[in-house]
């Protein structure tokens, strides 16, 4: 497989799991924000610090006008995370490999990609239209994962996109899981409410999985043991840590080009740190400290991989 | 209903992807009439072929005085960079789409030669995957000549041009990248064939061989049939500012590591101005009557024909001899005065750069315009493939359509489209 085609398929996967999981966390923060009751002040700051560039002074000010936070976050260019800059891009990736992914795939990321270039947008997302918007838009990116699952074929291909997803996934865990947490600075023991909670829950589609799971009141310790370490959880860092273990081993069992050793070492020893983790471990190193290890082993790893499978510019 | 069927199937993005007009009623042409395109097109690409290597290697037909060196010399086209170079089984035009119009007598002439990167077979292949869903039983019943084997054929003449001796060459479709106006016949092609797509800072040349990078590290690659024209393809002979080309080019294919589909330099035989000397050609090289007449051609740096046209403007049509898509066209009976004067003035600064033609009444066929049958004027483009067992010309071809009426400019980007194309026995 050329490398450029390689590049495309993982960042085309990473660019569409980056907008589903920024329009589950949009969905949320859009209907808490018409419950004026609003749960420790927490609407739009999660999403204008995770999917912008903005200073923290320019999100104080934005963060209480619900429909600029949703435009700036959704059609804004400027905003180089904005889902229609992510889409844009997604549709640039798929548009170079047009001949290595199918034709249902190919229609799919153009479809979203139309949806978000409606010239009506912005109007819509100003309006009541707004909730109706973002959930074909969801639904849009359900449909994306479907089509890809049942008509990409399982070659190598197939590895570099689920690669890129699971990635994508992992860091996006880590940095909601992140900015939800320092709410209540980084402690098990403080207290907070469920309602809080269920924003990150809904924004990661765990809550009914979290009513299931759990009946005691440690909300706090629930939720983190939930979203790092529920194996059966798809959003948790545990599950996707797995996963992208999984496709990378594949990846570098049919490419053994120098490097990869060393590659499946330090991804080995990440998987295994989080595999074998509890919450105890977790709280004798302190959780942020933890999120923040994950997130710089995964960068680097990131980096290493790239320059490894990808580099041909 | 006939209008507006896109074959960019994927998109409707405005700007970068065009719509390509269709008209669903088929253009029929007899088996017969068929066999006398088919025999006329293989005589003049043999002389075209054989005239290329003349022209790059010992000049016979220069020394003879058949073709003039100052034509030669001064087309834009002639690549001193190839000269020397042997190709594979000495073929330069490897893929050729003939341009033919038919005047008012019934009689096919040949309007143009495209030799370098000729566009459009991916329309005729779509053309027909339509009409057989509009009309599925007229084309059993019809005995309509089957297509669809273009890729196939195309794909074997590719495969048997690898320098080295194994099993499964490295064939890749070499593309500018996705705003390239044609990237959909790329990508369709590159699919139909099962081969790589590639872009330009995909390959690299190493020992004047030439690698893709993949994640499995380098591949040797053996063929390389390109849609970057030549100008491009090299920065290091040809154009610096070339981000589209691979470095170090030019040395595998001179070492004959690669084989690259069409040959570097064809541009010399589709001149507009050398057109005119193809019949003198076949004559010269095969020891034959050409079969297919060409447009007769006036060259405005010959004195006397060029005071003809300036007399006869108003039935001429004027080409910049190198260039193509319907750009650089002045028709005369449609054009006003001043239009007329700037031609002129234009041709006498560089008489080289221009010839001239009679407008020919070109034929009509009926199209399905606003729900009604109305006639328009077409051209064909039947596609040739040289590979080393011959040339074959797919049954058919292009037809394109002047969907305006009254005009004779076919070309999809002045507002042309196009039609299925039946040999029917």
């Amino acid at each position: 497989m050329l490398s450029r085609i390689a590049d495309s398929l993982y960042w085309l996967h990473r660019y569409m799991e980056r907008a589903d999981g920024m329009l589950r966390l949009l969905k949320t923060s859009y209907i808490l924000s018409l419950d004026k009751v609003q749960t420790s002040g927490l609407t739009w700051e999660p999403s204008l610090k995770i999917f912008t560039s903005l200073s923290a002074e320019e999100i104080e000010v934005l963060k209480m006008n619900d429909s600029a936070s949703l435009q700036y976050l959704v059609a804004n260019t400027d905003n180089h995370n904005s889902l229609k800059v992510i889409i844009t891009r997604a549709r640039e990736n798929a548009r170079g490999v047009q001949d290595q992914i199918t034709k249902e795939v190919w229609e799919q990321v153009n479809h979203i990609y139309h949806l978000v270039n409606d010239p009506f947008l912005t109007e819509k997302l100003a309006g009541p239209e707004a909730i109706s918007v973002i959930d074909l838009l969801i639904n849009s990116s359900d449909q994306f994962c479907g089509i890809t699952d049942s008509t990409m074929p399982r070659g190598q291909g197939w590895n570099y996109m689920n690669l890129g997803k699971y990635t994508e996934r992992c860091l996006l865990t880590v940095e909601f899981t992140h900015s939800f947490f320092k709410k209540v600075d980084f402690d098990f023991a403080k207290e907070q409410d469920i309602l809080f909670w269920r924003s990150l829950l809904l924004a990661l589609s765990g809550y009914e999985l979290h009513l299931k799971n759990y009946s005691n009141q440690n909300h706090n310790y629930n939720v983190a043991q939930q979203v790092l370490f529920d194996r059966h959880f798809p959003r948790s860092l545990y599950y996707a840590l797995g996963r992208a273990q999984k496709y990378l081993s594949e990846i570098t069992a049919s490419n053994p080009v120098e490097g990869t050793t060393a590659l499946n070492r330090s991804f080995g020893r990440l998987h295994s740190y989080v595999h074998f983790s509890d919450l105890s471990i977790v709280e004798e190193t302190g959780l942020e400290k933890f999120l923040l290890f994950i997130r710089k082993e995964m960068t680097e790893f990131n980096r290493i991989f790239a320059q490894i499978y990808f580099s041909y510019s | 209903m006939s209008q507006g069927i896109t074959f960019t199937v994927y998109t409707d993005n405005e700007g970068i992807e065009r719509i390509f007009p269709f008209d669903i009623i088929p253009r029929i042409i007899t088996g017969v009439e068929w066999e006398h395109v088919e025999k006329g097109i293989k005589q003049r690409l043999t002389a075209l072929n054989l005239f290329l290597k003349d022209v790059y290697n010992d000049q016979q037909i220069i020394k003879d005085n058949i073709v003039p060196a100052a034509l030669v010399a001064t087309c834009p086209h002639f690549t001193r960079e190839v000269f020397g170079i042997q190709v594979p089984y000495d073929i330069y035009v490897h893929i050729a789409g003939i341009d033919l119009i038919r005047g008012d007598n019934g009689k096919f002439y040949i309007l143009e030669d495209n030799l370098r990167t000729p566009s459009g077979v991916s329309y005729m292949l779509e053309n027909r995957e339509v009409t057989k869903r509009i009309f599925p039983d007229l084309l059993a019943q019809n005995k309509v000549r089957m297509i669809n084997n273009y890729p196939l054929i195309l794909h074997d003449n590719l495969i048997a041009l690898a320098p080295r001796q194994i099993e499964n060459p490295v064939v890749v479709l070499l593309t500018p990248g996705v705003f390239n106006s044609a990237y959909f016949e790329h990508t369709f092609l590159a699919r139909q064939m099962g081969i790589q797509l590639v872009e330009g800072r995909d390959l690299l040349v190493d020992n004047q061989k030439v690698y893709m990078k993949t994640t499995a590290g380098l591949q040797q690659v053996d063929v390389i049939y390109r849609r970057v024209d030549d100008e491009f393809l090299d920065p290091l002979v040809f154009r610096s500012d070339s981000a589209l080309g691979v470095p170090g080019l030019m040395s595998a294919y001179r070492k004959g590591n690669v084989a690259i589909v069409n040959a570097l330099g064809n541009g010399v035989a589709d001149d507009k101005a050398v057109y005119a000397y193809v019949p003198e050609m076949i004559r010269y090289y095969l020891n034959e009557e050409p079969i297919l007449s060409n447009v007769p051609t006036y060259q405005m740096k010959n004195e006397e024909e060029r005071q003809y046209t300036f007399e006869n403007m108003t039935n001429m049509v004027i080409k910049e001899t190198n260039q193509s898509g319907g750009y650089g066209m002045v028709m005369g009976n449609s054009s006003t005065k001043e239009q007329l004067e700037k031609a002129k003035t234009a041709i006498l600064a560089n008489p080289r750069n221009f010839i001239a033609q009679p407008i020919i009444h070109l034929s009509t066929v009926p199209c399905l315009l606003d729900g009604k049958l109305q006639p328009r004027h077409v051209d064909l483009r039947p596609y040739a493939l040289c590979g080393p067992k011959g040339i074959e010309i797919v049954p058919g071809g292009l037809t394109r359509v002047a969907l305006r009426e009254g005009s004779l400019v076919v070309n999809s980007s002045q507002g042309g489209g196009s039609k299925d194309t039946w040999v029917v026995d």
